[in-house]
């Protein structure tokens, strides 16, 4: 008996084309999509409360089962750093303060100037393929798509991918369609060959920027630069990437993003790319910061 | 389509898919067995396919990818057309004509399972996604597979009530 007749094969073809003309139709934005996907997420909504009250009592046993040992590691590990972080901390608001006065002085912004949120995560990306979370906050909460999400610390963690009223979907840096434009710091010990005498000298500083993209979960995201500039060749591992701001960038500068963990020379003019070693840790939010900023160019519209 | 809102499925399947759809974000999302996220929806258009045909598994996964599209967010048609195929090719494997035991069904189940989430990556290709799986891949199909395999007992009974698929219909030709 023939596999493939005629009017299956019709049938198959017909579903494949209507998926590719939606799939079409939804990425050069739609707004009757947006209205269906709305109502779609009202009507699931009662049915997603439901099955959270079913499985959450599952979840959490399976869960308390499997990462008892750890948590208790992590504990006694985090006690200790505590400890050790107390003093730091004060040096360091300190400084944080110092430094506020400063930039208020010169009339500039830093990430402690905007307004933040902070959410809890409720839920972890339903696909293999996607590196996304959703938070407990949203629009009423001045949650807006594209805002940039660090975690508890300051490290960027994502930007909000879609808002509705009491929560909010976060693309993680690590999912394949992320990108943000970074500059990436270096601070140079040598100059012209000669060691500079860190007690009567400023270090050299060399800003880089480029294009971070996520890879998925398993690999490093990575960034490539936009030009080529007297800087290659001196980034090194352990130099830190922060945000690069901008008119049109969603997140706003001087977000940490985290440290240069490679540097990758590719052959010919392809240039370098550098993998980044992110500051929050991915695997353990449970809290993220949502900075309540726009770019001018979104507001203006 | 029009026939299936006339003779009932498709309310069935919408049902159930808003069902799976729950559990596929809160359950599956969190017990994520090799860090993998066991795809409900998916194994259940594959057992719509393995429980009646190619033409009813294709268009049962179409509706049901289409769901999971506006519910979770992923862009619109993406997954309808990877479970579309999934559904599809679990219902070949009825086209060979042998009884149709549980085992067989669960194998059924798993073939288009397997199919479906790896033709996700090609889709995400396809949309604009550079490079958007690595070696994790590896992981992922072998459990999403496993995971339809072991769900088809349940899932191929339900999948028969939710298209009214009647016993007779399974039958191979000639059996008592």
């Amino acid at each position: 008996m023939a596999l493939y007749s005629p009017g299956r094969r019709r049938a198959i073809i017909l579903l494949a084309v209507t998926s590719v003309l939606l799939l079409t139709l939804d990425l050069r934005g739609n707004r009757l999509f947006d209205a269906v996907r709305s109502a779609a997420g009202a009507v699931a909504d009662p049915f997603q409360t439901a099955a959270d009250v079913v499985t959450s009592p599952i979840s959490r046993a399976v869960r308390s089962y499997r990462d008892y040992d750890d948590l208790l590691a992590e504990v006694t590990d985090l006690r200790s750093q505590v400890e050790a972080q107390r003093a730091a901390e004060i040096a360091a608001q300190n400084a944080i303060i110092e430094n506020q006065d400063l930039l208020a002085l010169e009339g500039l912004e830093s990430v402690a100037s905007y307004d933040s949120v902070t959410a809890r995560l409720v839920g972890q990306s339903p696909t293999n393929f996607d590196q996304q979370v959703e938070i407990d906050r949203g629009s009423v909460h001045g949650i807006r798509v594209g805002m940039a999400a660090t975690g508890t610390g300051v490290g960027l963690v994502g930007k909000v991918t879609r808002v509705s009223p009491q929560s909010s979907v976060i693309m993680l840096v690590t999912d394949p369609s992320y990108a943000v434009p970074v500059k990436i710091i270096a601070g140079n010990d040598e100059v012209g060959g000669s060691t500079i005498d860190a007690d009567t000298a400023v270090p050299e500083v060399i800003r880089e920027t480029g294009v971070l993209r996520g890879r998925g979960d398993d690999r490093l995201p990575r960034v490539s630069f936009v030009a080529g500039s007297a800087g290659f060749g001196r980034i090194s591992a352990g130099d830190t990437v922060f945000t690069a701001g901008g008119s049109t960038s969603l997140a706003p500068p001087n977000i940490p993003v985290g440290t240069v963990a490679n540097v990758i020379t590719r052959p010919g003019t392809a240039g370098q790319e550098v993998e980044v070693e992110l500051v929050s840790d991915l695997e353990r939010l449970q809290f993220v910061r949502i900075i309540l900023y726009q770019p001018p160019t979104e507001l203006a519209e | 389509m029009i026939n299936a809102l006339r003779h009932g499925w498709l309310p069935r399947v919408v049902l159930i898919g808003f069902v799976l759809v729950a559990v596929q974000t809160t359950l599956a999302a969190d017990m994520r067995p090799f860090g993998v996220s066991v795809q409900v929806v998916l194994a259940f258009a594959a057992a719509v396919g393995a429980a009646s045909d190619a033409d009813r598994g294709a268009a049962a996964g179409f509706v049901l990818g289409l769901l999971y599209d506006l519910v979770i967010g992923t862009p619109v048609g993406a997954t309808a057309l990877t479970m579309a195929m999934a559904g599809h090719v679990a219902g070949l494997g009825r086209r060979f004509r042998v009884e149709p035991v549980w085992w067989i069904l669960a194998a059924f189940t798993a073939g288009g399972a397997l199919v479906g989430e790896g033709l996700v990556p090609v889709v995400r290709v396809f949309i604009g996604e550079a490079d958007p799986v690595g070696w994790r891949i590896a992981a992922v199909l072998p459990t999403v597979t496993v995971a339809a395999a072991l769900l088809s007992p349940v899932m191929v009974p339900v999948a028969r009530w939710a298209l009214s698929v009647r016993e007779s219909e399974l039958k191979v030709p000639g059996d008592a």
